[in-house]
């Protein structure tokens, strides 16, 4: 369910901004282009329902972050008067569009703008990685793209604890607000398996979606519970797609490896993805990139080495 | 490594003492060796030998029984990681861990922690961490080990040490499903981006570059390669074991053991040249074929030697791939060997010839349904 704030209520409550539109609500929060100052922000009301002791620690971690491809916070505030509760966010504003302007069903991008748009967004997934910050919600709307083409990861830290009920409830035999972007961890519902490799497969189905024009797994409307677990938990039929089996070998095998149901299969670090994405599209793979590897050289260790578990050795 | 094999030592508390463990560290560094400490967490219930002499030894019991760990018992234990490894000069913390389980999510956290507290002491130092992930018994089939993993990977680590539990009853295992396992954990590991080191595992060893393993421990302990107890004699001496026939450790067959006798054998029944090819490489410290018995120090020798020169081999192969067909290669070449031997009637002692057949189909297994793997592997830069 929506978390709608009607705008005359939210200009009531927030005489400070001169509110320009309401934007697209979540179950999380009632979202609002506003201006201070002469300045564009997002001011983001967000709902009772949402725990204040993570919604804090997670807004304290992004107030540390300064990435170009993550949307920053200005300001954050709980507080209670005379009984009422305000707890909002205000973050920077980013003009442009949601990346779901950019897709268009049945038409897949050129490698090039795949790379111009999904290079910079493992940017901000490696920034956020490094601050052990889980999104958990990637999705087209979550992603802002600027007029520059430069993308900007949004709506943090507000769906760590999504409701089940929510997602499986139906409307007229479909499901609503169907998680297209879930991983399959996430709809096991086991929140201790969920970790930055969770966004990666979401930024997998993203960069699916975007090459081949349709998402991977859900091509029709999905009836039942039962139907998106099969589709997300166990299809892999996406890889015998015809338009994807057109794509360069290096970006099946990386979409492929980003789409894998266990974890352990995925790319490690979003900054691995970066790079072999900058590698397709001939640009710079080395900014930002820390050393993948180890200094172990291939070649044996000595003798008194460890060893697995047995009875005594001779 | 004065024979100018290997790249370092990895030091087991078990059976030795700390203060000597130091004296033997100085040694290896200063012949511009690394050195590795393995705590050896995963076998929880060891007390035996020189482990007392360990300051990290207080803490085996109240983490092999898998209790609550206090953040003061935090605190000390990683003042005590932290000393081990800075009084040893460790290129690397090897964090403790205990054998990951199938359907224990506890020990995954418990690892987590561990791995936290070992981290802080790599960070004090200020050198990597990695890591330890050793699969259990429990995990006895694909998916579980792949949840396994996908647990274990979440940590920060700055690579993988890496073990795979085999029951005890069969050191030298023969069953196809349980190396190929063993070798898809440890090509999972690689796949992650970060070094895998492979703990020492007797044969097993020689598949681990195939494994996409970037370094593997090579021990002195002849068990592993189904050498029995019973051919000891017995001795009080410093070191545990004793004395023992004189053997070979053959290359052509996997490293595997054979005497003096056997290989007279071979050069009446088959060809002199068959018998000297089994006996290829040859190692400093090879036994006398007239002597009756073998310093135990010499065979140790002889058998890391030779088991180095096997293995450093796989490990110039280009990739994973390359190294995981030459094993498959060199297991084939093995067998064929063996099924010559019996051709001529002669049956090799330690039943040495059991498990080359079932390995090499391990390893066609997985270059044939992992092949998107070690084509990942070789996209992301890795072995």
């Amino acid at each position: 369910m929506e978390f709608i704030v009607p705008i005359e209520v939210a200009k009531a409550r927030f005489p400070d901004f001169e509110f320009v539109e309401a934007l697209t609500p979540s179950a999380q929060k009632a979202a609002f282009h506003v201006r201070r100052s002469g300045k564009d922000y997002c001011l983001k009301i967000i709902a009772p329902t949402q725990t204040l002791e993570r919604v804090q620690r997670e807004v304290l971690a992004m107030q540390a972050l300064d990435h170009p491809n993550i949307v920053k916070v200005v300001e954050y505030e709980y507080s209670v008067k005379d009984g009422e509760a305000s707890h909002y966010i205000v973050e920077e504003f980013i003009a442009g569009d949601d990346l779901s302007a950019h897709m268009t069903p049945g038409r897949g991008w050129s490698i090039d703008k795949i790379v111009e748009i999904f290079g910079p967004l493992c940017d901000g997934l490696a920034a956020l990685e490094a601050a052990k910050i889980v999104h958990r919600d990637l999705k087209p709307s979550n992603v802002r793209i600027r007029s520059d083409n430069s993308p900007v990861i949004v709506d943090f830290g507000l769906a760590r604890v999504l409701d089940m009920s929510s997602i499986t409830a139906t409307v007229d035999g479909a499901m609503f607000g169907t998680p297209r972007y879930f991983a399959p961890e996430q709809l096991r519902g086991t929140k201790h398996d969920i970790d930055h490799r969770t966004d990666l497969y979401a930024l997998g189905v993203l960069i699916y979606e975007a090459a081949v024009g349709h998402h991977p797994t859900l091509r029709k409307s999905v009836q039942t519970f039962s139907e998106l677990f099969d589709a997300i938990c166990n299809c892999k039929s996406y890889l015998e797609d015809k338009t994807f089996k057109l794509l360069p070998q290096r970006l099946q095998l990386l979409v492929g490896r980003l789409l894998e149901k266990e974890r352990a299969k995925r790319p490690n670090n979003a900054v691995i993805v970066g790079k072999i994405l900058r590698e397709l599209g001939g640009a710079d793979a080395s900014r930002g990139l820390a050393p993948v590897w180890p200094y172990w050289s291939k070649t044996s260790s000595g003798a008194n080495a460890g060893r697995p578990r047995g009875g005594r050795d001779h | 490594m004065q024979a100018g094999l290997g790249e370092g030592v990895i030091i087991s508390p078990k059976d030795l003492a700390f203060d000597k463990a130091k004296q033997y560290a100085k040694k290896y560094r200063d012949l511009g060796k690394g050195v590795l400490l393995d705590p050896q967490y995963y076998d929880p219930e060891f007390a035996a030998g020189k482990l007392e002499t360990w300051p990290i030894s207080e803490f085996r019991q109240s983490i092999g029984g898998l209790s609550a760990l206090p953040s003061s018992i935090c605190s000390d234990l990683a003042r005590a990681i932290e000393k081990e490894n800075r009084e040893l000069g460790c290129d690397a913390v090897i964090a403790p861990a205990i054998p990951y389980e199938a359907a224990r999510p506890e020990i995954i956290a418990l690892n987590a922690r561990l791995f936290e507290i070992a981290k802080n002491a790599g960070d004090a130092i200020g050198i990597p961490t990695y890591a330890t992930v050793v699969i259990g018994r429990s995990a006895t089939t694909v998916e579980v080990v792949e949840g396994i993993l996908s647990g274990a990977t979440t940590l920060e680590a700055d690579g993988w040490y890496y073990g795979f539990e085999i029951d005890g009853q069969q050191r030298l295992p023969t069953g196809i499903d349980v190396v190929y396992r063993y070798c898809l954990a440890g090509l999972t590991l690689a796949c992650s981006g970060k070094g895998v080191l492979h703990a020492y595992s007797g044969p097993l060893a020689n598949i681990a570059y195939g494994a996409g393993a970037r370094a593997v421990g090579i021990g002195i302990w002849q068990n592993l390669w189904g050498f029995k107890r019973t051919k000891f004699q017995v001795t009080a001496e410093q070191g545990g074991g004793g004395e023992a026939p004189p053997r070979y450790f053959s290359g052509v067959l996997w490293g595997t053991i054979v005497y003096p006798d056997e290989v007279v054998q071979l050069s009446k029944r088959i060809s002199k040249s068959f018998s000297s090819q089994i006996l290829q490489p040859s190692s400093p410290y090879s036994p006398s074929s007239s002597a009756i018995t073998w310093s135990k120090w010499e065979s140790r020798k002889h058998m890391v030697y030779i088991i180095a020169s096997m293995t450093n081999r796989l490990a110039q192969m280009a990739d994973a791939r390359r190294a995981m067909e030459a094993a498959v290669a060199a297991l084939e070449t093995a067998s064929m060997f063996h099924q010559q031997i019996v051709a001529a009637g002669i049956q090799l002692k330690d039943e040495t010839d059991a498990y080359q057949s079932s390995w090499a189909a391990a390893g066609k297994k997985l270059l044939t349904e992992h092949s998107k793997d070690y084509d990942w592997l070789e996209l992301c830069g890795g072995p």
